[in-house]
């Protein structure tokens, strides 16, 4: 067993030097350099920034232009809908009270809404007499169409 | 606020001439030629002179006749719907949503 136990020694020569000098990171940039770059990067961004934008402008110019052409003929279609539906509307109110006893249309029992102005005046409906011959449906999504647009 | 000839004081006749239908223009015509008619005529003969005038505007305000035209329009409706003289298909009209 006494041959067995041996004390663990340092090499023979003693142990070598620890390594402790500081090995900084390689650079591949000094400061200038890193500051043109900045400079440099940023100008290619702007310009490619600025191509972007030009294009962008056109697009948009081409759209209201389209819109600017489309304006009035959309306006004309909805004016003309809504002049067609007062008719149907005229239409629906002589057939709903023709048993009413002493019902004119467009009057309340033969008393005009206005006394002053002329007969041929058109007085523009609100929004209940429009729908008033409609279904409640309708009437509900031209409200929605109203609140949530 | 309209109650001057009742209560008058510095304040009523400030506010007074604020809130008008000049401002927005449904009914701003007829509020003219109402205030030039009670102008020409004063106010107790302009109630009578100015008498169609101040209900067309009053009309144009409250809307009262168009509102009782369109409650007798919808009884007629419902009754007719009720009493069976029209169909669930011919009760009402269609109405495109843009129009209006």
């Amino acid at each position: 067993m006494a041959e067995c136990l041996r004390q663990d020694m340092p090499p023979s020569g003693g142990y070598k030097p620890i390594y402790y000098k500081r090995i900084p990171a390689k650079t591949y940039f000094n400061g200038p350099a890193l500051i043109l770059g900045y400079f440099g990067i940023t100008a290619g961004s702007c310009y490619l920034y600025y191509l972007n934008y030009a294009s962008i402008q056109r697009e948009e110019l081409e759209r209201r232009s389209a819109q600017f052409a489309l304006y009035p003929l959309l306006l004309a279609e909805r004016d003309r809908e809504y002049m067609k539906q007062l008719r149907r509307n005229r239409d629906a109110e002589e057939d709903l009270m023709k048993n009413v006893k002493g019902w004119e249309v467009g009057t309340y029992y033969g008393k005009p809404i206005y006394r002053t102005v002329p007969k041929d005046t058109l007085i523009e409906p609100s929004y209940g007499e429009y729908y008033v011959h409609a279904d409640y449906k309708d009437f509900a999504k031209r409200r929605h169409l109203a609140y949530w647009s | 606020m309209s109650l001057s000839p009742y209560f008058r004081s510095p304040f009523t006749d400030l506010t007074g001439s604020l809130i008008s239908h000049q401002w927005y223009g449904r009914c701003a015509d007829m509020e003219l030629k109402v205030l030039d008619c009670l102008e020409a005529y004063g106010v107790d003969k302009g109630r009578r002179k100015c008498e169609d005038l101040i209900a067309d505007f009053q009309e144009c305000a409250g809307r009262k006749i168009r509102d009782k035209r369109v409650i007798e329009m919808r009884e007629e409706r419902e009754r007719q719907c009720k009493d069976g003289e029209r169909t669930k298909e011919n009760s009402y009209i269609p109405v495109k949503t843009h129009g209006y």
